[in-house]
């Protein structure tokens, strides 16, 4: 844990006190440890997929995706807060196109051309009106563009206490996206789509005691419109054909988050658990798990890991010898059964009013991570490796 | 099914762990809540790391088990 302000027990005890309506265990957060000071942040991360090692025609290359972000976190007068961040991300290398049935119907996969070189910018805006309270509410915006995609949002959150361990929060939020293929006359693509997202939640958070807390909450999503991908192709028989996916997708996910502090050990566990279903068949779970340990100094070392496991949507095959006995096809590879372990460690270190991070992650996916087993071939599944620096100035 | 049973094993577990510790404690005081204030007890400790991640994942896997408010949507290989 970095050095913030440090208050003795007798102060820390009575502006906790002088909280007491602010029963959110988060509530205390600004009083007690002088997080609520104005914060410019920076990020650069880089993003790197494994060359594709089976059998494969294009170019092996995946993706490498380098991207920006810039925050701005500062207090508005006497009851706001605001939030903007900013991301630049340029991406380039080859993507997963379709897949053939080789000897045997083994799948080879089909990759796009690696001069795919694409940039994309986003920004979000938050502004929150009695921050770290527990009856706050938070409005929400963003914006993000890309040569082929663009997508607005906007969102609305309130929390309120129901007692002084219990606070409940509701929101909602509507996505609009535009989507407008490159080179759709050349390669037969949709020309303009659109798509609209209405998503639903509510979440109940819960002090058990004064070193652990639990937050459950659910998710409903709703997506209507054009939900296939343009850029990919699908093996029907003896046709290339458009990935064609249905033109509506609902969504339920339920989340649990549990965070326990170890004061001997001057650390805190952190674990979620999520699972997800929808309408195409696709059921997720994913397990974090992280350990933030305080070491002298001013640093923090912070190793995670995490596990992922999806069954496949109803219409996803490597490729499809009957075109007769369904409407809707695709081979893309993130609909297909999988599961996926992945590892990182994050230090930070505390310098005066700076704050210096940098993190590693690598990620593995493989049919046979999957908890139900492999259904059928995913060729396209990947493994990356994925690290960050950063710089953060607190003014205070 | 087996990722149904899967489902209800996981949930089960870490709720009775929940709920046996909180049952075996009395109301905390908001004099007694410094420790769950400090950062590293935030449900995202790092919100850009945590929309990085979320990004990442919702590129490239199947389904987004993001709780909140949507946004961000992108056109991603």
């Amino acid at each position: 844990m970095a050095p913030r302000h440090t208050l003795s027990p007798s102060l820390a005890a009575l502006m906790s006190a002088a909280a007491v309506l602010a029963p959110d265990a988060h509530a205390h957060a600004q009083a007690v440890s002088g997080e609520s000071d104005s914060r410019v942040s920076y990020r650069y991360n880089e993003y790197g997929e494994d060359a594709f090692a089976g059998a494969a025609i294009g170019s092996p290359d995946r993706y490498r995706v380098y991207s920006q972000q810039f925050q701005l976190d500062t207090h508005i007068g006497g009851r706001g807060a605001l939030d903007v961040t900013a991301t630049h991300e340029v991406m380039s290398g080859s993507s997963p196109w379709y897949v053939l049935p080789g000897a045997d119907n083994r799948p080879i996969q089909v990759l796009s051309g690696a001069t795919i070189r694409e940039h994309r910018n986003e920004v979000r805006a938050a502004y929150t009106l009695d921050p770290g309270t527990s009856a706050s509410t938070t409005f929400n915006a963003s914006y993000s563009q890309e040569r082929d995609y663009h997508a607005t949002a906007l969102g609305v959150e309130h929390s309120f206490p129901l007692n002084s361990a219990l606070t409940l929060g509701v929101g909602g939020s509507f996505s609009h996206d535009l989507i407008a293929p490159t080179d759709a006359v050349l390669y037969d693509r949709v020309r303009h789509e659109e798509k609209d997202t209405v998503s639903a939640f509510g979440s109940l958070a819960w002090v058990i005691d004064k070193s652990s807390v639990v937050q459950t909450g659910v998710q409903f999503n709703v997506e209507n419109g054009y939900l296939s991908d343009p850029y990919k192709l699908v093996s029907v028989g003896d046709a290339i054909l458009a990935d064609a996916r249905p033109g509506s997708r609902t969504e339920a996910a339920w989340l649990l988050r549990y965070r326990r502090a170890f004061t001997s050990a001057d650390a805190a566990l952190h674990l979620d658990y999520r699972y997800a279903q929808d309408s195409w068949g696709v059921a997720a779970n994913t397990l974090d798990v992280g350990w933030y340990q305080s070491l002298p100094g001013g640093w923090q070392l912070i190793p995670a890991a995490r596990y992922y496991s999806q069954r496949q949507a109803r219409f996803y095959a490597p490729f499809f010898v009957d075109s007769s006995a369904q409407r809707f096809f695709s081979s893309d590879y993130r609909l297909g059964t999988f599961g996926a372990f992945s590892a990182s460690m994050n230090l930070r270190k505390r310098i005066a009013h700076w704050e210096l991070s940098a993190g590693i992650e690598r990620y593995h996916a493989a049919t046979d991570y999957a908890l139900d087993g492999a259904d059928s071939a995913v060729p396209g599944v990947l493994s990356y490796t994925r690290a960050f620096v950063g710089l953060d100035y607190l003014f205070e | 099914m087996r990722n149904r049973v899967s489902v209800y094993a996981i949930g089960s577990l870490l709720l009775g762990v929940l709920l046996l510790n909180g049952c075996a404690t009395t109301p905390v005081q908001p004099w007694e809540r410094g420790r769950l204030a400090r950062w590293d007890m935030r449900w995202d400790s790092d919100p850009l790391q945590a929309a990085m991640d979320s990004h990442t994942h919702f590129s490239k896997e199947g389904s987004d088990g993001h709780i909140g408010a949507a946004g961000g949507g992108c056109g991603c290989n």
